[in-house]
């Protein structure tokens, strides 16, 4: 008698799963009208943003990385290579940022994607030798090689970046090439004025140190002369070292520094306890690596951040 | 000396040495009841108590502990199944955390949450994070020395202890919570990766040495407060990582202890 209720019981179990299993499978191929519009997949943030400014309505854009999670730790899943099958472009920022794309890239059976590195052309700045060691151990997952992948924090970069994305568009939609060529024009005079203000703001400033709590802003620190202290080296989240801290405790005493930095996607204990022992306030300065839920809805972009990011460097340095 | 200098230098020796004392207490009982792995597999169902607290919105060091707590049941639910494969009930309960932590983890919007909890780190503590654990290790302490004798006839064997007249079925209970405390605390401050090694390296030192029960709880606090002091130390001076030095301090000590005693042995 037990021994039935027991089979029963498990036979109930397995139905209930391969019921589930083929309900959830039918559910996945009900695919969306996407009519006649190029499909474009991108890596993260700036990418993405870059892409809908210069797409327009001419593209169905889908970005990888979901809002509120940080790129460098993340890795596509078993649908964003489903979806990269049906795309006619793939866009990524590159330069190391993305370590998964050539392997995810040869696995595609999808001959006619085009493939977009947004970094092509830009001059790469060399990783923080030092800090890069220390971290390779640590984590070989998100190893960022020897670049620095953070370049579109110099607009002119993310200028550069999204010409490299028009030209993408381009190959793959002849047809509407001078909106593409238009949508462009107007942005890159906005990616130019955002690069006059921040050279009109923080050129007359004396100080010009800033203590960051991962080493991502080492291009916008070339453009405009700053320099940064980081906390950590290029990649955030791994756990710091006392004799660093210690150091960057001592740099901050001495110079007087007012802010601590750190980026909305990391965790803040280490920036806390520093700003804690040296009486400096925590400030964010967002690295653009992507938005929170909260600034999707509020409908920030790239243009926006970076001068919120303008207006904290610039109280940090009075 | 400049080390003492810094505040959070100075919070992590408070905060290291407070667990160092507590940490092996829970330890000499579970390396004698055969559950030495049961460090991993709590701190692992912690991060999914961390999940689900910031998917539900409860404080996570509340719904880690709360996770800790089930889980320890449930190993000693299912070892008392088990009687006799009790590691098993650690594997099992550790791949439903791992599994669990794994599929909660892709829904918390803000990851960086999340992964201070993975990353818990003992020269980043908190003013909270320290009164917590000065407040737990204070009832562990107490606790354990209360429930000393009939801790050490559990631990030993659990039918004599119940021939003996020790309430086992109760003692049981508090001493699952304790774990579960101390660990999803543990966990916490200083990082899921050295809560299991300070649990049970410094007992494998001390019973090497200590001949009854009670020694071997004096060596193990002794040694387990001089793996911490001894690798925060390192860390400082040679720029290394806290969380792994530590570990390693002791598991080299163990190591020499061993060839020590060997090359002293066949002396004698």
């Amino acid at each position: 008698m037990k021994k039935n209720r027991k089979r029963a019981s498990c036979f109930l179990a397995i139905a209930a799963l391969s019921i589930s299993v083929l309900l959830t499978g039918c559910a996945g191929k009900q695919k969306e009208d996407k009519g006649d519009k190029l499909n474009v997949m991108t890596s993260f943030y700036p990418v993405y943003d870059f892409t809908l400014k210069v797409g327009g309505d001419k593209v169905n854009v889908k970005n990888m990385v979901p809002s509120g999670t940080e790129p460098h730790e993340w890795e596509p899943g078993t649908r964003d290579i489903a979806s990269l099958e049906e795309s006619n472009v793939f866009i990524y920022s590159g330069a190391g940022m993305e370590h998964w794309t050539e392997d995810v890239l040869k696995s595609l059976g999808n001959k006619n994607l085009i493939v977009v590195e947004a970094s092509t052309g830009i001059t790469l700045k060399e990783g923080h030798e030092e800090e890069g060691e220390a971290h390779k151990e640590e984590d070989k997952e998100h190893d960022h090689g020897e670049f620095d992948p953070h370049v579109w924090l110099d607009p002119q970069n993310a200028k550069k970046e999204m010409e490299n994305i028009k030209e993408g568009l381009v190959k793959a939609d002849p047809v509407n090439k001078d909106y593409y060529e238009a949508n462009y024009k107007t942005y890159a005079e906005k990616f130019d004025k955002l690069d006059q203000s921040f050279r009109d703001t923080l050129h007359p400033l004396q100080n010009k140190s800033i203590v960051v709590s991962h080493e991502a802003y080492g291009y916008l620190c070339a453009a405009y002369g700053l320099t940064q202290v980081g906390i950590e080296g290029l990649t955030p989240d791994s756990e710091p070292d006392p004799a660093r801290m210690a150091e960057v405790i001592d740099f901050v005493k001495e110079n007087k520094v007012k802010t601590i930095f750190f980026e909305e996607l990391v965790s803040p204990k280490v920036a806390e306890a520093i700003a804690k022992e040296t009486g400096a306030k925590i400030q964010v300065l967002s690295p653009v690596e992507g938005l929170s839920d909260q600034e999707v809805k509020d409908g920030e972009d790239y243009f926006s951040v970076m001068e919120k990011n303008l207006v904290a460097i610039k109280d940090a340095l009075e | 000396m400049e080390i003492f200098n810094y505040g959070f230098m100075q919070r992590a020796f408070l905060v290291g040495i407070l667990l160092a004392t507590v940490i092996p207490c829970i330890g000499v009982v579970i390396v004698l009841k055969r559950l030495s792995m049961i460090g991993d597999a709590l701190s692992h169902t912690s991060l999914a108590g961390v999940a689900a607290g910031l998917i539900l919105g409860i404080n996570p060091v509340a719904s880690a502990a709360a996770a800790c707590i089930i889980a320890a049941f449930g190993i000693e639910a299912i070892r008392r199944k088990l009687p006799r494969y009790s590691e098993m009930s650690i594997a099992i309960m550790m791949s439903a955390g791992i599994g669990l932590a794994g599929v909660l983890s892709g829904f918390v919007k803000n990851s960086a949450n999340f992964n201070s909890f993975l990353f818990g780190s003992i020269v980043a503590i908190s003013d909270m994070e320290m009164y917590l654990v000065i407040g737990v290790s204070a009832v562990v302490l107490l606790v354990f020395l209360l429930l000393y004798k009939e801790l050490f006839y559990m631990a030993l064997d659990e039918r004599s202890a119940r021939l003996a007249g020790v309430p086992v079925k109760q003692v049981n209970f508090i001493f699952t919570i304790l774990t579960a405390a101390v660990i999803s605390i543990a966990a916490r401050t200083v990082g899921a990766l050295i809560v299991s090694s300070m649990m049970v390296i410094p007992v494998a030192c001390a019973m090497q040495f200590g001949k009854n029960y009670k020694q071997t709880v004096i060596y193990a606090i002794s040694f387990d407060v001089v793996f911490m002091i001894a690798g925060l130390f390192f860390a400082y001076y040679f720029g290394l990582k806290p969380g792994g030095t530590i570990v390693l301090v002791g598991v080299l000590s163990l190591l020499l202890i061993f060839t020590g005693k060997k090359v002293l042995g066949g002396k004698g």
